[in-house]
């Protein structure tokens, strides 16, 4: 048997850089990397969640969601809530059954979605849009 | 009186593969008989991975529907919503731009070059040539970050849209594409020489799961499986969809039949979707927006119905749409390759031994989506059958 042709890749692997990290690690042992995560696209399709202030609660996303993610819940108490929302209803993504197709940010008849490139799900607070979508609103005053 | 006669009934070892099994990635049983090491029969049980994605179809609107069909499988998730699709687009009689063809081409293509690597890195993993499959794993990353560029994601594209596609590329993605591609090209060149020359995968691949011309189209083979066997069969050179017609390419065939072959297809077709690729990104046709504005688009659709078919990573993919002119279809019939390739798999395996088991599966590119057969119970005798579709529509069973 010859000698395997692939010796040479494995022999340059040895002493090179590792092509991966565990992702909270920054560093491998002295080899200091520039980033701490996966670096991704600007436009990469991320979390997205609705622009409060132009949001009119038409609910066109909720109808359109290939995965039924998003739900149309009431404006809380203590948020004043705009004009051009006469249901006072909002639309929240549940990112675990959302699918991130961004049909809702392209249905949307007033471009109300706002688009991040944030892949990183795994959080135990940002389970759905809510949070998000209300910092977009301003208290009311007194409330 | 003593006996006069000894019967031997040779020992046959009934051997469950799967559904979970270590060496295959896929839920699907294959019972191997087999006679010390050798296989003498192999029986094929699918319908562990049944998802419902037809009758899912039926209950969502058109439009929910390309998202939906997307994810029948995840590899060859652009082509089966560019079938979807374009189905739809034969029912509404649009026809996208020339941009949005080239990108639809571009999209479909980058899918088959991370298919391809992909099952040959499987290969390598299966041969037990793991620093291969990870030196594969690691260079396929560029063309999952030029999709990531190109689509916005790096696997599930979404990217199908009825009348052309959802996102365009700039004059800088378009730059950053093309360096990408010229940076995988060498490396996917140096994987094909290693495939040709290195005897440990010579050894495994070489005249194993001999499929000949005759067997290939008999059984109804599609995709780089039959190609591999000599049968030019591709629905790209023979449908012309989309812009295949304008861009420069060739039919892949070997003439060996053994799983090598099939990979080496495979190669073949890496390097020829990356030229395909170049070209197209480097002679884009700049005839308009190929984006639609999908608001516009209309809800319902006209009466009728409609076939398209594509040549996904692994072979045709069909899709039959029907609408009674709601907003829901009627129905959706999908026809995965797969169902071919794996269904009619079991006249390769008998003659060789075990361990050649997961190499003739894995080198057929198995994708397990939405296949059954249908099964009768005798409810008096106890004993239960598998009856072909045909006879069960006359009735004999």
């Amino acid at each position: 048997m010859g000698k395997p042709k692939i010796l040479k890749l494995i022999l340059k692997n040895f002493v090179s850089k590792p092509a991966t990290l565990h992702y909270p690690l920054k560093e491998y042992r002295v080899i200091k990397f520039p980033y701490e995560h996966t670096l991704i696209e600007e436009d990469a399709r991320g979390r997205h969640y609705a622009d409060l202030t132009k949001c009119t609660g038409c609910s066109l996303c909720k109808l359109d969601c290939p995965a039924d993610a998003i739900e149309m819940i009431p404006i809380p108490e203590g948020y004043e809530a705009p004009k051009i929302n006469p249901r006072k209803i909002y639309p929240v993504v549940n990112y675990f059954r959302c699918v991130f197709c961004y049909r809702c940010v392209t249905i949307c008849p007033v471009n109300a979605y706002i688009t991040t490139s944030e892949y990183r799900l795994a959080s135990p607070e940002s389970i759905d849009s809510s949070q998000l979508s209300l910092s977009t609103l301003k208290k009311a005053s007194g409330g | 009186m003593g006996a006069k006669k000894v019967i031997e009934v040779p020992y046959v070892v009934e051997l469950p593969v799967g559904p979970q099994h270590p060496a295959l990635h896929e839920p699907l049983l294959l019972k191997a008989y087999a006679e010390g090491e050798e296989i003498v029969k192999v029986e094929i049980n699918t319908g562990y991975n049944h998802r419902g994605i037809e009758k899912l179809a039926e209950r969502n609107n058109f439009y929910r529907n390309i998202f939906i069909c997307g994810r029948v499988c995840g590899i060859c998730n652009t082509v089966h919503a560019n079938c979807y699709t374009r189905a739809l687009e034969y029912l509404l009689g649009v026809e996208p731009n020339n941009r949005a063809k080239y990108l639809r081409v571009v999209a479909m293509e980058f899918e088959r070059i991370h298919s391809h690597m992909l099952i040959n890195a499987i290969m390598a993993e299966i041969l037990g040539f793991d620093s291969l499959f990870m030196n594969m794993m690691l260079d396929r990353e560029r063309i999952m970050k030029a999709k990531e560029i190109l689509t916005g994601n790096r696997v599930i594209g979404d990217y199908m849209m009825v009348g052309g596609v959802r996102r365009d590329v700039d004059e800088v993605k378009r730059d950053k594409l093309i360096k990408l591609l010229k940076q995988l090209r060498p490396r996917v060149e140096y994987y094909k020489k290693l495939f040709i020359e290195d005897e440990t995968i010579l050894k495994r691949l070489v005249d194993t799961g001999l499929l000949s011309r005759v067997n290939a189209t008999k059984y109804s083979f599609v995709g780089p499986v039959a190609r591999g066997s000599n049968v030019r069969i591709d629905v790209r050179a023979s449908d012309k969809y989309d812009a295949y017609g304008d861009i420069p390419w060739n039919v892949i065939t070997y003439k060996e039949g053994d799983s090598w072959a099939r990979m080496m297809v495979r190669w073949d077709e890496t390097l020829e979707a990356i030229d395909m690729c170049i070209y197209a990104l480097e002679h884009l046709p700049s005839d308009g927006n190929p984006v639609p504005d999908e608001r516009r688009l209309p809800r319902k659709f006209p009466e009728g119905e409609s076939y398209a078919r594509v040549e996904a990573q692994r072979g045709e993919l069909t899709y039959y749409v029907m609408s009674t002119g709601g907003v829901n279809p009627y129905r959706v019939k999908i026809r995965t390759p797969s169902f071919l390739n794996v269904i009619h798999s079991a006249i390769l395996y008998p003659g060789y031994s075990i361990a050649d088991l997961p190499v003739i599966f894995v080198s057929l590119d198995p994708c397990i989506a939405c296949m059954e057969r249908v099964a009768v119970v005798d409810v008096d005798e106890g004993r239960r059958r598998l009856v072909r579709l045909k006879d069960l529509a006359k009735g004999v069973y």
